[in-house]
């Protein structure tokens, strides 16, 4: 980093924005930070000023029979799902560094494991928001209410902004009850495109599992978890139809062990070394995409949420062969009629390969004009979107 | 109630003139007769517009805005009018948009499980199309045999299976959209997660104030496999009431959790012969789905918890048909509403669901403080009211309004929201400050200004307007 930076830890929302304010008045650049946990992700981390949510923690409102919960963004996802399975509840959401991320980091980054195939993802958990401006003020955006439609949906552009329109002080999600049951299939095939065939067997169904993952190593076979959560009836019809989804071209077995075995894939883009693209996609063209996948030159793994379409692949090796897969990833997903990220990288190569590549993104204008809007100073994590 | 407004900018013949040049006249009303017809949809309000065109695609409706954007005139989409809050009323005149032209599905792509449609497509029509390949589309709102899926995009619309399935904004991924200025952009597309801000998210629910809809690409779901629909009769609301907690608790989210009151039930037996017990206080309707096997189970622990907090009568629909006849109760019960007065309006605020007893409490008061009978017929599983303000005569409204607003005021102050699916629009814009600080809707109006500098795209709507809210401005503050 070429700048010595200046570490702000915020103790109200109220000094968060005015943090924000007296930066963007004196044209210094602010980083929002919660855990720290995601720091890989996007391009440049470099700002005059880090601010630091993670004094923000606190759950401010719970009321179960209400099915929500209201938390300060810098309370830590563990401690929230702690919180709600005391009373039999937990929030829906499965992301990736759960022991240590905050629920504003999961925000900001749009966040989201496998059971996004049940459940959805952030879009469809977080049902309000108060943000910190650059002018200083505070402001919400939808509310406590499950169902609410007053007003512009603010979260919506939250999500995944990575600190680029305000700082996330506040949020409200949906939770859910413990399921009574729970339980999964492994299934295990030679081509990725019967793993594939044998998952949107599955996503066919009403059997609404809560994960459907598509998992292949180089030069190993592909597998198949199924997981299913809710009337112990029903999981166990699911295991079945996944099972037969699965036996014209591979095998399968009831795994109750299921979930543990998708803790490490989830923490794919945590862990990697090397890196790791990761492609949102039409559901039917995943099979494409991963025999493109596997034929580049530093083809390590893929991980697909299959159910959703959204895709890692882990590629390994030499920095030109990263470069070079990166590149190759990030047309493949746009020929497929999807979109992707390189979302990590060694930390040498973060300025030669840049997250967005030099794609175009559909509605580039309106989010400048947004991004110019909320950020007038362009102080908020000035290169690290794709917005600039 | 009819709202004028003064504003710059083309009207009259040389409006209709000019749009007749560039569409031709078969895209093109302008007489007083035809423009009349235009003049209302399902709230109370109405507003004359000055013209209305009848594209047949996006380049006719990109041509419109661009015309109406250097004539300075407003443009306001308009699906098959069914919005309850005016969202399709020309409040500052200008050109109606109507997209009963453009009302194709344009793909069904089964294996991504999505559908690629034109705006002005009944919701409905999508679902028949999508059964043969056991898909459906969820949000189901009551009017579905009419309303367009343009418009379900613009309000942000549900229906009685948003419980377990969410509402339009989940079930969306793409957009085409024309801005006010003309200009024609892509957002999302078949994938879940584009990268860079989330615009379709953004956009739905905006009620045609940051442009106008073209194409929609939305997901399909498989159909649930099996159903089970529950009626159950109470004494009271507050037993109905206390039903939907403890099944909430209990840790059963059901499709649907459906509550009328006494009037209501009157009004839907007397309309659609439902089979409602019309001795009851409460009625709750309730239904689980998806695969065979737990239905069974859970509907009897829901019929447990309703017979522990009072139930008097608890019949399963033994039948698809049945279960048809229960849900066409339910979904006819606005329509029905003609049957104890000629003209009612409704409310739409949402409260947590902990908090439905007292606010139900709120609105007996309201009715005996106004004299006006309020029939309730509402998505209980997630607190999202419709207290039906029954009236005679147009000048009964000002009573009327005013019996709204105690309403939404008790919502809001109960920790809700002025609307749960009905959307802002003319109706309750005035009332967003009891909401929202000036912060928030300064940051709403970012969004406003990003889309739509100009502000011709349905403007008067979702933000208080200095003219018509001054009123209540006033009112509030004293």
């Amino acid at each position: 980093m070429s700048r010595t930076t200046n570490a702000v830890r915020v103790a109200t929302y109220e000094e968060c924005a005015r943090v924000l304010a007296d930066a963007s008045e004196r044209g210094q650049s602010v980083r929002i930070r919660g855990a720290g946990t995601k720091d890989y992700l996007g391009d440049s981390l470099d700002a005059d000023i880090v601010l630091e949510t993670g004094a923000l923690s606190r759950i401010v409102a719970h009321v179960p029979a209400d099915l929500t919960i209201t938390v300060a963004a810098g309370t830590p996802f563990a401690t929230v799902q702690r919180a709600l399975g005391e009373v039999g509840q937990r929030l829906a959401l499965d992301p990736p560094h759960a022991s240590h991320a905050t629920m504003g980091g999961i925000v900001a980054a749009n966040s989201s494991g496998f059971w996004r195939a049940r459940y959805g993802g952030v879009r469809d958990q977080l049902i309000g928001s108060t943000i910190a401006l650059t002018d200083g003020s505070l402001a919400r955006s939808g509310g406590r209410v499950v169902k609410n439609v007053a007003g512009y949906d603010l979260n919506k552009l939250l999500i995944g902004s990575l600190g680029t329109l305000g700082a996330i002080v506040e949020c409200t999600f949906k939770v859910l009850p413990l399921p009574a049951a729970s339980d999964g299939v492994r299934a295990t095939f030679t081509r990725p495109g019967d793993a594939f065939a044998a998952a949107d067997a599955v996503a066919r169904t009403p059997a609404r599992p809560v994960a459907l993952v598509v998992d292949g190593k180089a030069r190993d076979k592909w597998h198949l978890y199924v997981q299913s959560d809710g009337d112990p009836a029903a999981v166990a019809r699911t295991c079945e139809i996944a099972a037969a989804a699965a036996s014209g071209t591979g095998t399968a077995e009831r795994d109750g062990a299921v979930a543990d075995a998708l803790a490490p894939l989830r923490e794919l883009p945590a862990a990697a070394v090397g890196a790791v693209v990761r492609a949102a996609l039409p559901p039917a063209a995943q099979p494409a995409f991963a025999h493109t996948a596997t034929r580049v030159d530093g083809f390590a793994r893929l991980v697909a949420d299959a159910a959703s379409g959204i895709v890692r692949v882990h590629v390994t090796g030499v920095d030109d062969d990263l470069v070079a897969a990166a590149d190759a990833l990030l047309a493949a997903a746009r020929v497929c009629g999807g979109s992707a990220r390189v979302e990590r990288r060694p930390e040498r190569l973060r300025a030669r390969v840049a997250a967005w590549g030099d794609g175009d993104l559909p509605g580039l204008f309106l989010m400048q004009r947004l991004k110019a809007a909320f950020d007038p100073s362009g102080v908020l994590a000035p290169a690290r979107g794709p917005v600039r | 109630m009819s709202a004028t407004a003064v504003r710059a900018g083309l009207r009259g013949r040389e409006l209709v003139d000019g749009l007749t040049r560039l569409l031709g006249p078969a895209k093109v009303l302008g007489t007083k007769e035809d423009l009349i017809l235009y003049e209302y949809d399902g709230a109370v309000d109405t507003a004359t517009p000055d013209a209305v065109v009848l594209p047949s695609d996006t380049s006719d409706v990109a041509a419109v805005a661009r015309f109406c954007h250097e004539h300075h005139v407003p443009i306001v989409p308009r699906g098959a009018g069914t919005g309850l809050s005016g969202g399709a009323i020309p409040v500052e005149g200008g050109v109606v948009v109507s997209f009963a032209r453009m009302a194709r599905i344009i793909e069904l792509d089964v294996p991504n499980r999505r559908a690629v449609v034109q705006p002005g497509l009944i919701n409905l029509h999508l679902s028949t199309a999508a059964a043969p390949h056991g898909l459906y589309f969820v949000p189901d709102p009551s009017s579905q045999k009419a309303c367009t899926l343009g418009g379900n995009v613009a309000e942000n619309s549900g229906g009685p299976h948003t419980l377990a399935y969410g509402v339009t904004t989940n079930h969306v991924t793409g957009l085409e959209i024309v801005l006010a200025d003309g200009t024609v952009v892509r957002l999302g597309g078949k994938a879940e997660d584009g990268e860079g801000y989330d615009l379709v998210g953004a956009f739905v629910g905006s009620e045609g104030t940051l442009g106008l809809v073209t194409e929609i690409t939305v997901k399909l779901t498989p159909l649930p496999e099996d159903k089970r629909t529950l009626l159950a009769a109470f004494g009271s609301m507050d037993e109905a009431s206390a039903s939907v907690s403890a099944i909430i608790a209990a840790g059963i989210v059901p499709a649907a959790i459906e509550m009328l009151d006494a009037l209501a039930t009157e009004a839907v037996e007397a309309a659609v012969g439902a089979g409602y017990p019309l001795d009851a206080g409460g009625i709750l309707l309730v239904e689980v789905d998806g695969l065979r096997e737990g239905l069974d189970e859970a509907i009897t622990r829901i019929e447990d918890i309703c017979r522990a907090n009072g139930a008097t009568t608890l019949r399963r629909a033994a039948s698809a048909l049945e279960r048809d006849r229960l849900w066409a109760g339910r979904k006819g019960a606005f329509a029905a509403m003609g049957r104890l007065a000629p003209a009612y309006y409704v409310q739409d605020g949402v409260i947590p669901r902990t908090r439905l007893p007292e606010v139900l409490r709120t609105i007996r008061e309201v009715s005996a403080r106004h004299g006006l009978r309020i029939a309730n017929v509402f998505h209980a599983g997630d607190g999202n009211l419709h207290p039906l303000v029954l009236f005679s005569d147009v000048s009964e409204l000002p009573r009327v309004h005013e019996a709204g607003l105690e309403i939404l005021t008790a919502c809001v102050e109960a920790g809700g929201s002025l609307t749960g699916e009905h959307g802002v629009g003319m109706e309750k814009n005035c009332y967003m400050p009891l909401q929202f600080a000036a912060a928030d809707l300064a940051a709403m109006r970012r969004v406003k200004d990003a889309f739509d500098p100009a502000g011709l795209a349905n403007p008067g709507k979702i933000f208080p307007t200095p003219g018509r809210c001054r009123e209540f401005q006033l009112a509030a503050t004293t």
